[in-house]
């Protein structure tokens, strides 16, 4: 079972009426890796997620979810999961203590030490009840009763909006926990710092496709680097470059930002100059997405 | 209070689509009651017997009013109807009120509204002034309803401005509710006690001295006796007791905190107990408030009839025309009498089972289905656990008002037999009961969107038939397409099995097509 990838989904499509959600996207995640799915509201993050639960049916492509089919075996893998939503709504006469022990005896029992130990990170009171619960707290309610499992998969869909800081870093502590033990997560988020924090690979998805693939590394590659560079020589012939942008040059002083794939040959010309100065700041995910996403420019 | 005339705009706007079924509600009951009335009790000899029969009968009377209204036919009616029409018009004023403050408060929209130039008092007041224009409307059409049917003007009015006290009085205890509890149901679980209460009291009131029934907000509207004297002076205490609870609430509205209640809420368990474990367990948890206040309210509701069965011969004697209501042409006039009232109140188990099956969409629409359902517990398991607390649920509800039915019946005539025969009796109509309920599994399976329109639509159409079907003149097929047609009248009719295998057939095969849909559908919100 663990030879295949954790989760497969390759030209999924899936449309509600005359909205197309999902458009034939690939997604891979291999057993044992933590992966950032990363994209805008509405991009289909959750529709992905709800067809890799079985509740959605997929209207064309294939999706194997721990070398099974989501939809025909749902009860089975189920049992192999664990999943927390990111607009958690709950029954509202029933305590949150309740809902975690129910959600984890549904999943196939919980671990009692565990789910004490969470609450106690968590900072949770589990004898209210969920009516009176904020925001946060119930995404605590549900982040608790996923995380208490030992499934060796986690699908978490914005897992981690409405939370403060400080219970930010505990969830982070808990996924890393999570890489430690070889289970497989599907992190999606909008917040860049927590996927470039957790995630070893990351798939960036939006208008249902999945837009980029890879590793942060590898994703780097495909961004600019901010350079700002002092030089003994009078600088000249940077801005006729290939790959170099929006170039601001004085004599001596030059700042711009330049494909990272071509930050060699660059560099290659400056040396000659005399460098007395050169800071360089590497792409953060950040502005990854804001290429995707700000411009209307899509890569294809 | 800054804001307030714009906040009841936009109240009014939100309640736009409810609000008039409730007073339409109102109105047709006394529009209704005047019509039957005036057909069977139209000359002074009808209703001298009436008076006869009645005023000897306690408990008559503890389900209608006080007997002073009996002097006249506009008297009788409000006799027979006024205390529902009460009833609804007390529990639009609740649910207007209840849900414009601390239902918007508990949801967090009034945080929303009170971050703009809105005063502190000002969410309530224009909730109160809502129910101030809803009741106004409702006794309005009442007295147009009154007048229309050829009743006094003045007593019409009269009618119209004690239906309109009772409303307040209530909108009024929902403003001081609404700042005591933190949470709306328990809002409106306190108002229905005390309109409870109110019911109660008035009905030992009016069996005896009468004293009690000037604790009631509906005995203050009832001892105006409109067209039986015409009263007026009563009406002062509603509109003294509302006064005063407005202020009550704007007094506690000022020493509270948004959000806050008086009473605090309890915390509950802090771990779940063993039966919360799977799909059984949750259906039962979160439908079990709901299924005891029915069975309750049946169990009271077959009572009542089973009260008066006693007495049921007599006044068919005394007021033959009413023969032509019950079924079986009179052949044993308190057989009719036991499988009417059965039959009716077989409808409304019917009711209850769909709103048990429509919980399933509920779960979905509100997003609750989706973890259960990321779990290992199966689709089937889901449908199963929810439709288990329906089916039995209904049959639960049933023996309820068999077993009200019998025990009230029982007592009067000292039979203790009566009890598990008209449970047994009432029963019969599991099968028909079930039926709907399968009708709102086939809908949530295949078209969740119109789940509840078309079970609430086969619900109605079953009622059409089982109280109208000879006054609309219906054809033949239109009666049979409706299962409470095909199941004998007990005690009335010998009980035969083969129709009820039938229809419990039918539920069967469409709560199997039911699941094949949910099967096959997108599960979503």
């Amino acid at each position: 079972m663990a030879t295949g990838p954790a989760i497969s989904i390759s030209v999924l499509s899936k449309s509600f009426g005359p909205v197309q959600a999902l458009d034939r996207l690939d997604l891979t995640v291999p057993a044992g890796e933590v992966h950032g799915f990363l994209g805008p509201n509405g991009s289909g993050k959750t529709t992905t997620i709800r067809v890799l639960l079985g509740l959605l049916r997929a209207d064309a492509g294939e999706v194997t979810l721990l070398g099974r089919d989501p939809w025909r075996d749902a009860v089975a893998l189920h049992g192999r999961l664990a999943y927390v939503p990111g607009d958690v709504t709950l029954w509202p006469g029933i305590t949150g203590g309740e809902v975690i022990d129910f959600l984890g005896r549904m999943r196939g029992g919980l671990d009692r030490r565990r789910r004490d130990r969470l609450l106690e990170m968590f900072d949770l009171d589990p004898s209210r009840k969920a009516r009176t619960y904020s925001k946060g707290n119930r995404q605590k309610v549900a982040l608790i009763a996923g995380l208490a499992s030992d499934a060796p998969l986690l699908l978490l869909d914005e897992p981690t909006s409405g939370l403060d800081p400080l219970m930010e870093s505990v969830f982070q502590q808990c996924i890393q926990d999570m890489r430690q033990d070889g289970r497989t997560v599907l992190l999606s988020s909008h917040i860049l710092a927590e996927v470039e924090a957790l995630c070893d690979r990351v798939s960036i998805i939006r208008l249902g496709r999945r837009v980029e693939t890879g590793t942060l590394a590898e994703l780097r590659h495909l961004t600019r680097t901010s350079i700002t560079v002092e030089t003994s020589e009078p600088l000249t012939g940077i801005t006729g470059l290939a790959g170099v942008h929006d170039a601001v040059l004085e004599d001596h002083r030059a700042r711009f930002d330049v494909d990272t794939a071509r930050l060699d040959e660059v560099v290659r010309r400056l040396a000659p100059l005399g460098v007395r100065s050169l800071t360089s700041t590497p792409p953060t995910l950040e502005e990854m997405f804001l290429r995707h996403y700000g411009d209307e420019a899509t890569p294809s | 209070m800054t804001g307030t005339i714009g906040l009841l705009r936009f109240m009014l706007r939100r309640e736009r689509r409810g609000l008039p079924w409730w007073l339409l509600g109102a109105t047709a009951l006394l529009y209704v009651q005047s019509l039957q009335s005036q057909k069977l009790y139209g000359t002074a000899e009808a209703l001298a017997n009436l008076r006869r029969t009645i005023g000897g009968n306690s408990a008559v009377i503890a389900m209608s009013g006080p007997t002073p209204l009996l002097q006249s036919i506009g008297g009788e009616i409000v006799f027979e109807i006024f205390a529902f029409v009460a009833i609804v018009v007390a529990l639009m004023s609740m649910f207007l009120v209840g849900r414009q403050t601390r239902g918007d408060e508990e949801a967090g929209r009034a945080e929303l509204i009170r971050s703009v130039r809105v005063g502190r008092r000002a969410p309530t007041a224009a909730a109160l002034l809502l129910a101030v224009v809803a009741d106004a409307n409702a006794g309005f059409l009442v007295f147009c309803a009154a007048t229309l049917t050829g009743l006094p003007a003045d007593g019409s009015l009269l009618l119209g401005l004690a239906v309109i006290a009772t409303g307040l009085v209530f909108a009024a205890l929902t403003a001081v509710a609404a700042q005591l509890f933190e949470n709306v149901r328990a809002v409106y679980g306190a108002v229905g006690f005390l309109l409870g209460a109110a019911y109660a009291l008035r009905a030992a009131g009016d069996t005896g001295n009468g004293a009690l029934s000037w604790l009631s907000p509906i005995g203050w509207g009832q001892r105006t006796f409109p067209y039986a004297g015409d009263r007026w002076w009563p009406l002062l205490i509603p509109l003294v007791v509302s006064a005063l609870l407005v202020m009550l609430a704007a007094a506690l509205l000022d020493r509270r905190d948004f959000g806050a209640g008086l009473v605090p809420s309890r915390p509950g368990r802090s771990t779940a107990s063993p039966a919360l474990g799977n799909a059984f367990g949750l259906a039962w948890r979160l439908q079990r408030t709901a299924l005891v206040s029915w069975v309750c309210g049946l169990a009271l509701l077959g009572a009542g009839y089973g009260s008066v069965a006693n007495s049921i011969e007599q006044y068919v004697e005394d007021n033959p025309e009413i023969m032509q209501f019950l079924p079986g042409g009179g052949r044993s006039v308190l057989d009719a009498y036991l499988a009417l009232t059965l039959g009716l109140s077989a409808l409304v188990a019917a009711a209850y089972g769909v709103t048990s099956v429509l919980r399933l969409h509920a779960e979905e629409t509100s997003g609750r289905a989706e973890p259960v359902l990321a779990t290992r517990t199966s689709r089937l398991a889901w449908l199963a656990g929810h439709l288990s607390v329906a089916l039995a649920g209904t049959a639960l509800a049933l023996a309820a008002i068999g077993g009200g039915l019998g025990l009230a019946y029982a007592l009067t005539v000292s039979d203790p037999s009566q009890v598990p025969r008209l449970a047994g009796a009432a029963l019969t109509y599991l099968p028909a009961v079930w039926l709907i309920a399968a009708v709102a599994v086939l809908t949530v399976g295949w078209k969740p969107r119109a789940a509840a329109a078309v079970s609430w639509i086969a619900v109605a159409y079953c009622v059409v038939v089982g109280l109208f079907a000879e006054s609309f003149d219906l054809p033949g097929w239109a009666q049979r397409a409706s299962p409470f047609a095909h199941t004998p009248q007990v005690p009335l009719e010998p009980l035969s099995v083969t129709p009820l295998l039938t229809i419990g057939l039918v539920a069967a095969v469409l709560t199997t097509a039911g699941y094949a849909g949910l099967r096959r559908r997108d599960i979503g919100p």
